[in-house]
């Protein structure tokens, strides 16, 4: 049943957009009702003002939910299935002709030629200022001058039209024209195309890690996937295509003669090794720039004219063909659209770093599923089970073998017959080692429960030594000076600062990462608490002296209760840190957790599993505050109201 | 009417979102690389030789992992990795990132992992990791050689507890003994580790199995379409370099400078550092059924994820020696 959703997920999308679309619109026509209808008998700032409002959740909800469908492609996946198949076609022939487009001031903004030029001719200008004088004879230098000019004069050569040969004009021409054909063939349309049977065997876009299906589904896309085939086969005689010209080649061949000559000398100079290796570095540099001007890569730019306006025209065909394919593929794939790569055609933009959300749900199912053996899970753990779990590792955990050494009696030896008769000791050092079994309860597993356990300890550590301190340190003088100094300067140091000391203090287990996070809930615990405790009002407290409680009774009837809409919003806020401290807290030594499933798929890139770790983490932390709520209206329903 | 404001928005989106990728003449290169990885380019890097010898400015942004190098490089901001591991360059292909490996960097000894000192493991009596806990950094060239290692030495590593750690923590947890075995990358955690531990394998050990890895050289498909020209300058110039490396004092002060270690911890991993010429690149690298190739398949499998699809054969497809020529 999971494939076939699975399957389906660009249909069930399509569904889930209008839904929520419908959801955004009702909800928001009844909020603007009932704001309308309640305008006039509310006073603005009355707390009472934000109580209900269900509505505008939804609408909040809703608009949040269509964004990210709309940013992750979710949209354009869900209405134009195939069209992503489509201009992956298109960017088949963009990756075919690239090295045209790269060459002309299509894919940037002049001639490659020019920019050769400019290059090069910088180059010689800087070699020739620097020329050491002082490392060539006054006949050698002029050798290097006359190389330095003569690469200059081929380039001119190369530029200039009048000297090109015929023959690379008529091939330049050729290959015009055989784009024009090809315009034409695209032009032509594509009735009578049909994809190939295994091309429709193809998943469906985003169902593997193939984002996007390869072969053309559509016979436009047939039609696409041929043209770049032919372009490619184009773009390579292009390659090959060298500027000939008379003129360059007769002084290409007269200073590779001079650099020849140059290079002789050098293997004849005498002298250091530095000096033998400043030389031959110089002319090295002045014969690479030779050497890249004399494989005719410059070409007048007359002389591409026709060809740069052939690839124009087929461009425009392309988009011509195209129709509303360019509309989608710039409105409901926003970013950087898709690219072919080597291998396969890839979503590039919010389409690669931001997943569709039924592409998370699925992700997230494959690792709710608890069957690790066939796939469930991630590393072997499950993300949120059960298992049995034996009394007897709860006592070998709590209960230290050394107790055991200390109790009278001594442990057996084995007896004369080869035989082991364990004493009583003996059986209490395998009960604390738990090695006897005392059955079994049911108890969670998996990563999320890992991670939780780690931060409610934490947290529950944290409120039962962080609050008391809290409000001892408001209201006695000892408490407050003492421990003041010590907070203050731990409390602003970021956690991530202390986690190379836990790693080695602590050790690997879970104890490290529990303390780490206890540290930072206990600061907030302690300064919400003491801010609560030293915030009560003098004249309850007055009140309560002089009706004749004692301390503890004020400390526990008036002062606690005064404290406690601090002290939970002080929870609230802590938890929020913690959650974002485990992460940093399960990278330090990880094996399970949500934050460590983060660490590893960050690095591989897999954006769908980081996802799912993200919103995992947000629920989870919604949940804890939605409870948070529900304690405080029930514990405090008077805040605000004394 | 309508129609025609959806088309003029479309026509603006479009404007907009072409600004961005509109390719433009390199008139600078931009180039990752590692620190602590000395290399001998690192000369040519610091006197300027790259820049001379392509004509454009390049610009040096040190990473500290090889999967940073790759986002980097699809978010447009860098054109060249230099020393790319394998292993980031590999999970970047299967995610479908268009990039190439157009050389081989450094060729070195895998990764080692490191035994606590007092266990009395060693490669003779191996399989008694089964059941013991180590630190392995997860989808690195350390994991990849971890697992090499324990196939050859026939050790299960489903019975072992996997931890993941950084190397550097993974060093401290050895230290520590809260972990057995620490698989470690990077010269100075290497040192640490070795300290208190002892490698598992040796390296002729290692060479005997056929365990070694290298570092690529990989470039966005993007930068090597449109200047090719600056790329194989790139390549010729770091080849000079490495031909003109002879280990001397003047060379490695240089060289340990620029890549923030000392000397003596230069000269030491410099030690088991192999660069190897375009003409061996060529010969036993990317030619048919090259080293890169198989390397890039096996390491493919090793990392792959539960869902992936069949994807073998295509990763050497991005895989081009011709800038090398």
């Amino acid at each position: 049943m999971f494939e076939w959703l699975s399957e389906e997920r660009a249909f069930i999308a399509a569904f889930l957009v209008i839904a929520l679309i419908i959801s955004f619109g009702v909800s928001l026509t009844i909020g603007l009702k009932q704001s309308i209808l309640r305008a006039n008998d509310e006073v603005f700032g009355d707390p009472d003002r934000t109580k209900g409002g269900w509505y505008w959740s939804v609408c909040g909800a809703s608009a949040l939910l269509l964004i990210w469908f709309y940013f992750s492609w979710e949209v354009g996946r869900a209405y134009f299935p195939k069209a992503a198949n489509e201009i992956c076609q298109v960017a088949k022939i963009e990756e075919s002709i690239s090295p045209i487009n790269a060459a002309m001031p299509i894919g940037s903004r002049y001639y490659k030629s020019t920019d050769l030029i400019i290059r090069n001719t910088a180059q010689l200008d800087s070699l020739e200022a620097a020329l050491p004088v002082d490392l060539f004879s006054a006949q050698e230098a002029s050798q290097l001058l006359s190389v330095i000019n003569q690469t200059r004069q081929i380039i001119a050569a190369f530029s200039n039209p009048d000297s090109q040969d015929p023959q690379s004009q008529k091939a330049i021409a050729n290959l015009a024209a055989e784009f024009d054909f090809l315009s034409e063939d695209v032009l032509a349309g594509y009735d009578g195309y049909e994809p190939t049977p295994e091309a429709l065997l193809q998943p469906k876009w985003g169902i593997t890690e193939v984002e996007i299906p390869l072969l053309p589904l559509t016979p436009r896309g047939v039609l696409f996937d041929n043209i770049s085939l032919k372009a490619k086969s184009l773009a390579d005689t292009f390659l090959k295509l060298r500027s000939k010209s008379a003129e360059a080649d007769r002084l290409i061949a007269k200073t590779k003669a001079e650099i020849k000559t140059l290079k002789e000398a050098n293997s004849q100079a005498q002298g250091s090794e530095t000096y033998v290796k400043k030389r031959e570095a110089y002319v090295k540099a002045v014969e690479r720039i030779f050497k890249r001007v004399d494989d005719g890569t410059i070409f007048p730019p007359e002389a591409l004219a026709p060809l740069y306006i052939s690839v124009q025209n087929f461009t425009a065909s392309v988009d011509d063909v195209k129709g509303g394919l360019g509309f989608i593929d710039s409105v409901f794939l926003p970013g950087n659209g898709i690219i072919k790569s080597r291998t396969q055609c890839t979503e590039q933009g919010p389409g690669r770093w931001l997943p569709k959300p039924t592409d998370v749900v699925a992700t997230f199912t494959r690792l709710a599923n608890p069957d690790v053996a066939s796939g469930g899970g991630y590393k072997g753990t499950t993300l949120l089970w059960w298992k049995w779990l034996e009394i007897s590792d709860v006592v070998d955990f709590f209960v230290p073998d050394s107790v055991i050494d200390m109790l009278p009696g001594s442990y057996g030896t084995h007896s004369a017959d080869g035989t082991f008769e364990p004493t009583f000791k003996d059986n209490l050092l395998r009960l604390a080692k738990g090695k006897i079994s005392l059955g079994a309860i049911p108890m969670l597993d998996g990563h999320i429960w890992d991670s939780l356990f780690r931060v409610l300890v934490a947290m529950g550590a944290g409120i039962l030594f962080g609050v008391p301190l809290g409000i001892y340190m408001g209201v006695s003088r000892f408490f407050k000076s003492f421990f003041d100094p010590l907070i203050e300067l731990y409390r602003p140091v970021p956690p991530l600062a202390w986690a190379p000391l836990i790693l080695t203090i602590f050790g690997i287990q879970d104890d490290g990462k529990i303390f780490l996070l206890f540290m930072v809930a206990f600061a907030i615990m302690v300064i919400s608490a003491r801010t609560g405790a030293s915030g009560t009002q003098l004249s309850k407290i007055r009140a309560s002296h002089s009706l004749g409680a004692t301390n503890q009774q004020i400390l526990r009837y008036v002062i606690l209760p005064n404290a406690l809409p601090e002290i939970l919003t002080g929870i609230r806020i802590a938890i929020g840190v913690c959650w974002g401290t485990l992460v940093a807290a399960e990278m330090l030594a990880g094996t399970t957790g949500v934050g460590f499933i983060e660490n590893v798929a960050r690095t591989v890139s897999d954006y769908e599993l980081i996802w799912v770790t993200i919103l995992i983490m947000g629920i989870l932390g919604l949940l804890f505050d939605i409870m948070m709520r529900w304690v405080i209206q029930k514990t405090i329903p008077w805040r605000g109201k004394g | 009417m309508k129609t025609k404001y959806l088309s003029m928005i479309a026509a603006a989106a479009t404007a907009v979102m072409g600004l961005g990728s509109h390719a433009q003449a390199a008139d600078s290169v931009n180039v990752a690389f590692f620190l602590e990885w000395a290399t001998p380019n690192q000369i040519a890097k610091v006197e300027k030789a790259y820049d001379d010898a392509m004509g454009v400015d390049v610009n040096w942004t040190n990473f500290s992992t090889g999967v940073g190098m790759t986002e980097a490089m699809l978010a447009g901001d860098i054109d060249i990795s230099y020393s790319q591991g394998l292993a980031p360059f590999v999970t970047a292909i299967q995610q479908g990132a268009p990039l190439k490996m157009v050389g081989i960097a450094v060729v070195y000894e895998a990764n080692d992992c490191f035994v606590k000192n007092g266990l009395g493991i060693d490669s003779s009596n191996a399989s008694e990791l089964e059941g013991k806990t180590a630190a392995v950094p997860l989808n690195t060239m350390a994991d990849f050689a971890f697992r090499k290692q324990m196939a050859a030495l026939n050790v299960d590593i489903s019975t072992m507890t996997i931890v993941d750690q950084a190397p550097a923590d993974g060093a401290v947890s050895l230290a520590d003994g809260s972990v057995d075995m620490a698989c470690i990358f990077g010269g100075a955690s290497a040192k640490a580790a070795g300290e208190v531990g002892t490698a598992i394998m040796t390296s002729q050990q290692k060479k005997d199995a056929g365990i070694g890895s290298f570092d690529v050289i990989s470039v966005t498909e993007k930068f090597a379409t449109e200047n090719p020209e600056l790329l194989r300058t790139f390549l010729e110039v770091t080849e000079e370099s490495n031909a003109a490396w002879k280990a001397t004092d003047a060379q490695i002060a240089k060289v340990s400078a620029d890549a923030g270690m000392d000397i003596p911890t230069t000269k030491n991993q410099m030690a088991g550092f192999i660069f190897p010429t375009a003409a061996e690149q060529i010969a036993e690298y990317f030619g048919n059924d090259g080293i890169a190739g198989s390397a890039s398949e096996s390491l493919g499998l090793v990392f792959k994820k539960s869902n992936v699809s069949n994807l073998t054969g295509s990763l050497t497809k991005t895989i081009d020696g011709s800038y090398l020529q």
